[in-house]
């Protein structure tokens, strides 16, 4: 499963090299990633923006190994995907990654805890109890933990989706528009969870975000457009995002 | 969202497919009876209108009635020779030939082992030039020694002119020379008989009619109508015998093979119907589902302007369509069926001869509008569901809850379910004229009245049968929490199994029951020490019992022989008791006594009949043969046990005198107080040594002959529902796939954090496991109930013993979980290869 790191990072928790994306074929092709080397820190907080169709969810489920690139590498840790079985891409996803996506996160016939529980529960590993003691508290859910989805707040759900995706204790949590459908209190606390993951439990999150807010969260952003990386910042705030975004789009 | 919509359709043709198996199957099952029944109906035409050809007029002696032996002979009694003369005298008597036919057996000459032992009759009869037989190979039999066989079953056997053959008869046996294969038209044999010629003296010598005739065929001059011929012959016969046209007879013959074989496509129809039943089920959870799921489109529908009677209306739209095409494919299903039979049965050597597969428009038109009107009721419930959809659903998330209509579910089921099991309960006790349809009218209301109230419960028995399988994971955990979440369909679909396994249980303990209480019976009422019988209890010679009598050790023989009659104008069966009879066996007479029985126009009556009729000792009866006409019986015994006996009993010399076929079905034989009980075996079986066809058993032995023989009946029963099972584990599979196309987010999402193809297999294979067990635990408690309720209302019959094969259920439901893991087969190959980034987008 390992691979020779050819650049040896100081802390690339996952990077792609010359990742190309491309849907469809001859005239009707798109070319959705076009060669795009990226690196992402571990323990930092990474916002990946652009308008639509910049390619930017694709990256980040390509990054996730949740869709096969056309052409160049990925790596989780020292792991390129690219070589992975179905099998072991499976395996990877759950021991690796985390992910939170914009709905849909929770199983629905399990309770909170289950859910948050679920990828140990699959592997049949145990949960290292301090660890998921503090992520319950860090969301603040404990006395929601044996509800069922259906009875919990859209904030509520996200948290919990992103509790599931820390309790591993994933090399990389990759999370796509995770604020979406919330209200902006709702975002901002589970952005302030999510942050809190990175500075003070020294996590690894990816989100994708077209919200200038949302993304002043992270430490840095990727600025994406016609499937390059057109541009990047380094703590950001919300002027300065907006700035940035008006003239990519000038 | 292209995607989204190619699969859509994708998984709607799989789900349209799988519900129109169901359809088709149980529609096939009702073609391919019509088209097998009338294959065989026009077979057996043939074979009547061939045997009667260039026929103009029958002679026969009357009869009282028309009743079959079971040898497949008819009971009517023989005529003077003399008819043949005054027949022939007749004006306009071209050609008149005399015949003889009754039971002939013949033996393997390879083997030594009787040929025809059960099903199709064993004819031996007399060969005439002029008859519907001609010879094939060879000549004519002439003289005591010969014989022609019919080319049918000298193939089967190897058989060759000039070869030795021995023949079994109502009396002593004989071995014959054969000279000549008979051919019958066309065909080599007909419908699987077989059948011994002789020259007519030997004929009458071996069947047991010297001087006698069975009938006499006439062909008329030319220029005399057949009508015309008849009404002169009748005018010269002498009492008791009768002259019909070649015209009526056949019809007459037609009429006796319509209404057996009516009756056998009834019962066939009644096994279809069933199949079609539990296809009902499928189809209403598969529209239920569809309704749920398209409840947005459907509020939109609505939001948009559809009214209510509009959705409704497409929804049975799509079943008319469904329903109709489903039921064409399963027209062509059937036809495939009865051809594929008619191959089977001419493997095991019941040829139906040189007919067409016959397909009547009655058979499409029935099977098509079957197929369809269930279809389309079954679609009804979902369709006001569809209906009931408010504009405002459009919007917001589908949820099935069950929580909306508990109270009107509750007392609707069991509204349905007392209008079921009451019909049952009287029509099993009360004893109406009806039973039959009242308790099947019943039994179906029950079914559907249960499985109204089993989703009231199909949540926690979920959780109990799911609970050891939590241990086994996350996929066991989640199959379980599936099963669990949608308890209107996990029960409709477990109901389907229930009902098919139901009728495979009720068959089972009812089978069992009745294995149970004719052992105990027979324990009580056997004091023979050896029973003797032929294989499938056909009969045999008459001759056998008398070479018994002298061996060593003997102390008793006692014949038994049965056959119907009619007492007080309706049909039952007579059995004979000879002097030795309560030596052998104990009837439990409870007044009068046996012993009486031998003198003439006495009847012994069973306890229950005469105590029902209000009839005691001294009292006399009408009682009717179909040979020898109406006559009287006075009662001097009545008995309380029905193991040899039936409803009647008659002296042997009785019997003798009025039936005109004589078999022994049984004979009893006790041995010496003291003597060695192996010697005396092997004495008799030294004197059956000439009887191939007849088994000699101990107690013991004849005992688990009997079980095994009702075996055999209820095998075939559960085979014929088979087809109801396998339907509803059809249902499973749809059901599955329906639920893993709703899924389909859920799905990816698990997938997406690390679930394995192999545990998303395994996911969905448990939920079918517990479906599946579910339902074959519903169906062996309602399978017992039904049968604890026949038995209960049989007792007076003898049922006395409740039998619950408990070994066998367990198989049942172990089989049930095995076909949950085959249902889950494709369903869980389609979850697993979900493409997990197309899964988590889908809407």
């Amino acid at each position: 499963m390992s691979v020779v790191n050819e650049v040896v990072p100081f802390a690339a928790a996952a990077r792609a090299v010359g990742l190309t994306k491309i849907y469809g074929e001859g005239d009707a092709s798109v070319r959705a990633l076009d060669d795009v080397s990226v690196e992402f820190e571990r323990a930092r907080f990474t916002a990946i923006m652009g308008p639509s169709g910049s390619g930017k969810s694709t990256l980040l489920h390509c990054m996730a190994g949740l869709d096969a690139p056309t052409g160049g590498n990925i790596f989780i840790g020292e792991v390129d995907l690219t070589t992975l079985s179905e099998k072991n891409l499976t395996l990877l996803r759950r021991e690796k990654v985390g992910f939170v996506f914009q709905a849909f996160n929770l199983v629905p016939t399990l309770s909170a805890a289950e859910n948050i529980t679920l990828p140990l529960d699959i592997a049949g590993d145990d949960p290292d109890q301090a660890w998921f003691d503090l992520v319950v508290d860090t969301i603040g859910l404990r006395d929601r933990l044996s509800h069922r989805p259906s009875e919990l707040s859209g904030g509520q759900q996200q948290r919990v989706a992103s509790a599931r995706a820390l309790v591993s204790r994933p090399e990389i949590v990759f999370a796509d528009e995770p604020t979406g459908n919330l209200d902006s209190r709702s975002g901002h606390e589970l952005l302030r969870f999510l942050r809190s993951a990175v500075k003070d439990h020294d996590q690894t999150i990816v989100m994708v975000t077209h919200d200038a807010v949302a993304a002043s969260f992270a430490d840095r952003i990727v600025f994406l457009g016609d499937g390059r990386i057109v541009d990047e910042m380094f703590e950001p705030t919300t002027e300065r995002v907006l700035d940035r975004l008006k003239s990519l789009e000038a | 969202m292209f995607r989204a919509a190619i699969r859509s359709l994708f998984a709607r043709k799989v789900r349209l497919l799988l519900t129109a198996l169901s359809i088709v199957l149980g529609v096939g099952f009702v073609a391919g009876t019509y088209v097998l029944t009338d294959t065989m109906t026009k077979a057996f035409d043939d074979i009547i209108v061939t045997s009667s050809t260039g026929l103009d007029v029958l002679v026969r002696a009357e009869n009282a009635f028309d009743t079959e032996f079971q040898g497949g002979t008819e009971e009517r009694a023989a005529m003077a020779q003399t008819v043949l003369e005054t027949v022939a005298d007749v004006d306009g008597v071209a050609e008149a030939y005399g015949d003889v036919i009754g039971y002939g057996q013949m033996v393997d000459p390879a083997t030594g082992d009787p040929i025809g032992t059960m099903g199709p009759p064993t004819f031996g009869g007399s060969f005439s030039e002029i008859g519907s037989l001609t010879i094939r190979t060879g000549q004519p039999p002439v003289g005591p020694d010969q014989v022609a066989i019919d080319a049918g079953t000298a193939e089967r056997y190897s058989i060759d002119v000039g070869d030795r053959i021995q023949v079994l008869f109502e009396g002593p046996p004989g071995e014959f020379e054969v000279v000549g294969l008979a051919a019958f038209g066309e065909s080599d044999s007909l419908l699987g008989a077989t059948i011994a010629l002789f020259d007519l003296p030997t004929a009458q010598t071996v069947l047991g009619r010297t001087g006698q005739l069975d009938s006499v065929s006439v062909v008329a001059e030319e220029g005399v109508s057949p009508t015309e011929l008849q009404r002169r012959i009748a005018e010269v016969l002498p009492d008791g015998v009768e002259a019909i046209t070649a015209a009526a007879y056949v019809s007459e013959q037609q009429d006796q093979v319509q209404e057996g074989l009516g009756f056998f496509r009834t019962a066939l129809l009644v096994f279809a119907f069933v199949a079609l039943f539990v296809g009902s089920f499928i189809i209403f959870n598969t529209f239920a589902i569809i309704v749920a799921q398209r409840t947005r489109e459907l509020g939109l529908l609505r939001a948009l302007g559809a009214s209510r009677r509009q959705v409704m209306v497409s929804v049975v739209v799509e079943a008319i369509v469904v329903g109709l095409v489903a039921s064409a494919i399963g027209v062509l299903v059937g036809i495939g069926i009865a051809i594929g039979l008619q191959a089977l049965l001419r493997g095991i050597g019941l040829e139906l001869p040189g007919s067409a597969t016959v397909i009547q428009v009655r058979t499409v038109v029935v099977s098509i509008v079957v197929g369809t009107l269930i279809t389309v009721i079954a679609s009804v419930v979902p369709a006001r569901r569809a209906a009931r959809v408010a504009p405002i659903q459009a919007l917001t998330e589908s949820q099935d809850h069950l929580g909306r209509s508990l109270r009107f579910r509750v007392i609707s089921g069991l509204v349905v379910l007392a209008l079921g099991v009451g019909p049952v309960l009287y029509g099993l006790f009360g004893q109406p004229e009806d039973a039959l349809q009242l308790v099947g009218i019943g039994v179906l209301l029950t079914f559907i009245g249960v499985a109204m109230l089993t989703p009231l419960i199909a949540r926690p028995v979920a959780g109990t049968l799911g609970a050891p399988i939590r241990r086994a994971g996350v996929p066991g955990k989640l199959g379980r929490e599936n099963a669990m979440r949608n308890p209107r369909r996990t029960a409709a679909t477990a109901s389907a199994l229930m009902i098919g396994l139901g009728l495979v249980v009720f068959v089972a303990v009812f089978g069992e029951s009745a294995k149970a209480s004719t052992d105990a019976v027979l324990e009580r009422t056997l004091k023979a020490d050896f029973i003797l019988t032929s294989p499938s209890f056909t009969g045999f010679s008459t001759s056998a019992a008398g070479g018994l009598r002298g061996v060593p050790g003997v102390l008793a023989v006692s014949e038994i022989r049965q056959a119907a009659f009619r007492v007080e104008g309706e049909t039952a069966f007579a059995t004979s008791v000879d002097p030795a009879f309560e030596a052998t066996a104990d009837p439990g007479v409870v007044s009068g006594s046996f012993d009486s029985l031998q003198r003439p126009g006495k009847i012994a009556v069973h306890d229950d009949l005469a105590s029902d009729r209000g009839w005691a000792v001294g009292d006399t009866i009408d009682v009717a043969f179909a040979a020898t006409g109406e006559q009287r019986r006075q009662i001097v015994a009545i008995y309380s046990e029905k193991g040899i006996l039936d409803d009647y009993g008659i002296s042997l010399a009785d019997y003798s005198e009025n039936f005109s076929n004589q078999l022994d079905v049984i004979v009893l034989v006790k041995a010496s107080e003291g003597a060695d009980v192996g010697e005396v075996r092997r004495g008799l079986e030294g004197a059956l040594e000439t009887f191939p066809n007849i088994q000699l058993q101990d107690q013991a032995e004849f005992r688990a002959k009997y079980a095994q023989f009702l075996n055999q009946v209820l095998n075939l029963l559960t085979a014929l529902l088979l087809m109801a099972v396998i339907i509803a584990v059809f249902g499973i599979v749809n059901t599955l796939s329906l639920s893993i196309y709703e899924r389909t987010r859920e799905l990816g999402l698990l997938r997406a954090v690390g679930m394995t193809r192999r545990q998303t297999r395994s996911m969905v294979r448990w939920e079918a496991v517990i479906i599946a067990v579910m339902g074959a635990l519903f169906g062996v408690v309602i399978g017992i109930a039904f049968g604890w309720a026949l038995q209960q209302a049989l007792e007076p019959d003898g049922f006395t013993e409740l039998g619950i094969p408990a070994g066998q259920l367990v198989f049942y439901v172990v089989l049930a979980g095995l076909a949950g893991v085959l249902a889950a087969i494709l369903p869980a190959r389609r979850a697993a290869r979900l493409n997990v980034l197309e899964a988590i987008s889908y809407e």
